[in-house]
């Protein structure tokens, strides 16, 4: 019996179709790869349920994580502050913009909120050392400012060998502090949701976010989770 | 047979409290056995002591005399019955049996209990004890809590309160004098270090925790620094203390070198510190004390915990008070919200450009507002020489920004963002 002839594998449709399963596989297998099925271990969980499905499991403890954009990020902080209060406690290191009733609405408990009034960097950086050091706190949020390379260096490695989540909220991140981070997260508004009609028979609801996924250590970035954030 | 001793001072005004503990020393004298309920009340135990109730009186009066105190004795069974015989007349006996008959006709303040509870009692009329004690036990308890069944025994002259004695009061301290000068901080710390290690010692031997230090620097200028430092729990551990001393320390500066050195351990209690079975997900109270020093050592400024509050001005509806450990036990069972809740931020008040379309803000600061709600009128402080009223509104701006902002008087301002 003859071999079939193979001079037809070389035919341009046959070479396009063949690339373009190619790339239809390249991307199921990436996704595959890129957000697992188990969550990953060592994460602090952060209770909402698309958040914690981008993040495979919620944020790596142990390490730096930036909350980006300028709306919604602080939705989110707090969000993971209401779970992590549930255990242990959490600083916020505050340069007076904080509203605590807005944490209160989130269900965190605020009895279990240490508030470190900074108001210049030195003392943003001095008081992140200090409590990572003392491995009171499991999560420390703070205010991005400018740093030395080698301070955000420092701060990293305190929080990876202590174990502590150091959250960094920044409008935009720098670039040694991208360099030191595990995780990025960008916020963006998508909508806003309106309660009632216009004017003064309406109301704020709240809103929806759109959370891009920039860098992970066990996920690829270009991930993107809807969120909503409604007011009590 | 209780004698109830209760002295008319100040409880807020520390010099009196001061003389309180004077004079507890001086009961001593009356009986070994005292309950130091709180400044200006005790009781004393007088099972086996000898005399009857009139001389122990007399004795009390005569050693308490020196103080110069408004003084009301009053003896009975149980405390109960020997506050109300001081209640009633000082130098009153309640004799045994004779309790309910006796408390029947004092006021509910004699129990001690919050006076919101006492003005919600007083609405159902019940303004006496006697009218307490006759209500039905069960439907009280169940309508009042479970601390109504200790109120309505009390009433009937029922005491199970335990009697707390005090504890001795013994001085441990330390020091050092007259060893040459310090002028820099490690001969400092090592000095420092030998004198906790010393009265740590005697902390064990005596089978004692310190709950706070006291730290008296002398200077060459004779000048005396003093610090308090309190520890989140009593303690007999050197390298707590230490820490907690090294913490407040931190941030000090002297005149001149120091030349002696006390430390005294103060607070002290009995027993020894209480463990956590499964430490993982617990907490250290020292070590959290000690980072809250550190902190505000670094930054001069106490570490605050937030606490909320009904109000209608946005920055009224919170105070910040000195963090303070949590007193329930660290894991919640409770289980976190699953949805977000947006975050306003408080940006510092500046006043902004607003021009306004059908009265609703259409621009602020030259950029048009894509979506507007309120306003919401806040009026405050009426009555006063500077009442606010305010109209406030939710923006959401071209370039995203979500925003609140608020009208007073002709003026508008930027009062935070919603992130």
């Amino acid at each position: 019996m003859a071999a079939p002839a193979l001079s037809h594998l070389n035919h341009p449709d046959v070479i396009l179709s063949r690339r373009k399963a190619f790339e239809a596989l390249k991307a199921e297998l990436s996704a595959k790869a890129s957000l697992p099925s188990l969550p990953i271990e060592g994460t602090v969980a952060t209770a909402i349920p698309e958040l914690d499905r981008l993040l495979a499991g919620g944020f790596p403890s142990g390490s730096v994580a930036i909350l980006e954009g300028s709306t919604g990020r602080w939705s989110i902080a707090v969000g993971l502050v209401s779970a992590m209060t549930r255990r242990s406690l959490v600083a916020i290191l505050d340069d007076g913009a904080l509203y605590p009733p807005g944490l209160a609405d989130a269900g965190v408990c605020l009895e279990r909120v240490l508030i470190v009034p900074v108001r210049k960097a030195l003392e943003v950086a001095r008081a992140a050392d200090i409590l990572l050091r003392s491995r009171i706190c499991r999560l420390i949020l703070m205010p991005a400012i400018a740093l030395r390379d080698s301070i955000w260096a420092r701060l990293a490695t305190l929080a990876h060998r202590n174990g502590v989540l150091l959250i960094v909220m920044a409008t935009r991140a720098g670039t040694a502090l991208s360099a030191v981070a595990e995780l990025r997260l960008h916020c963006a508004l998508e909508r806003i949701i309106m309660r009632g009609t216009h004017g003064l028979w309406g109301g704020f609801a709240g809103f929806e976010l759109r959370i891009d996924l920039r860098k992970h250590k066990h996920v690829l970035p270009g991930h993107q989770a809807r969120v909503r954030a409604l007011s009590s | 047979m209780l004698l109830c001793v209760d002295v008319d001072i100040e409880p807020c005004h520390p010099e009196p409290v001061e003389g309180w503990e004077e004079m507890l020393d001086a009961l001593d004298a009356v009986s070994p056995l005292i309950d130091d309920v709180r400044p200006g009340l005790a009781f004393l135990e007088m099972h086996g002591i000898a005399g009857d109730a009139r001389a122990w009186m007399m004795q009390a009066r005569s050693v308490l005399a020196g103080f110069g105190s408004v003084l009301r004795l009053g003896a009975g069974s149980n405390k109960i019955a020997a506050r109300a015989a001081a209640y009633v007349a000082d130098g009153s006996i309640c004799e045994p049996g004779s309790e309910c008959e006796l408390l029947a006709l004092l006021p509910l303040t004699l129990l001690d209990i919050e006076a919101k509870v006492v003005e919600r009692l007083a609405l159902l009329g019940i303004e006496r004890l006697g009218d307490l004690a006759a209500l039905p036990h069960g439907p009280f308890v169940r309508r009042f809590g479970t601390a109504a069944a200790r109120w309505h025994e009390l009433a009937r002259g029922i005491d199970r309160r335990p009697f707390v004695p005090r504890s001795r009061a013994i001085a441990i301290e330390a020091s050092i004098f007259g060893e040459g000068r310090a002028v820099d901080e490690a001969q400092v710390f090592f000095a420092l270090r030998m004198l906790l290690a010393r009265v740590c010692a005697d902390l064990e031997r005596c089978g004692k925790r310190a709950g706070a230090l006291h730290l008296a620097l002398e200077l060459e200028d004779a000048q005396t620094c003093t610090f308090d430092v309190p520890l989140a729990m009593p303690t007999a551990q050197e390298r707590t203390m230490f820490d907690m001393m090294r913490a407040k320390l931190e941030g000090a500066t002297f005149e001149s070198a120091i030349i002696g050195l006390r430390v005294q351990a103060r607070q002290l209690e009995e027993g020894g510190e209480a463990q956590a079975l499964f430490g993982a997900d617990d907490f250290d109270p020292q070590r959290v004390a000690v980072t809250i020093a550190r902190l505000e050592a670094m930054l001069g400024e106490s570490i605050a915990r937030a606490t909320t509050r009904e109000a209608h001005l946005l920055e009224e509806r919170f105070a910040y008070e000195p963090f303070e450990l949590p007193r329930k036990a660290m894991f919640d069972r409770t289980e976190a919200p699953h949805e977000l809740v947006p975050q306003l931020r408080l940006l510092e008040v500046r006043e902004i450009a607003v021009e306004l379309r059908a009265r609703e803000p259409a621009t602020v600061d030259g950029q048009a507002v894509m979506q507007c709600v309120g306003p919401w009128r806040i009026a405050e402080r009426a009555f006063t020489i500077s009442p606010v009223t305010r109209d406030e509104y939710d923006v959401v701006l071209e370039d995203g920004t979500f925003a609140r902002i608020y009208r007073q008087n002709t003026h508008w301002y930027m009062r935070g963002v919603y992130e």
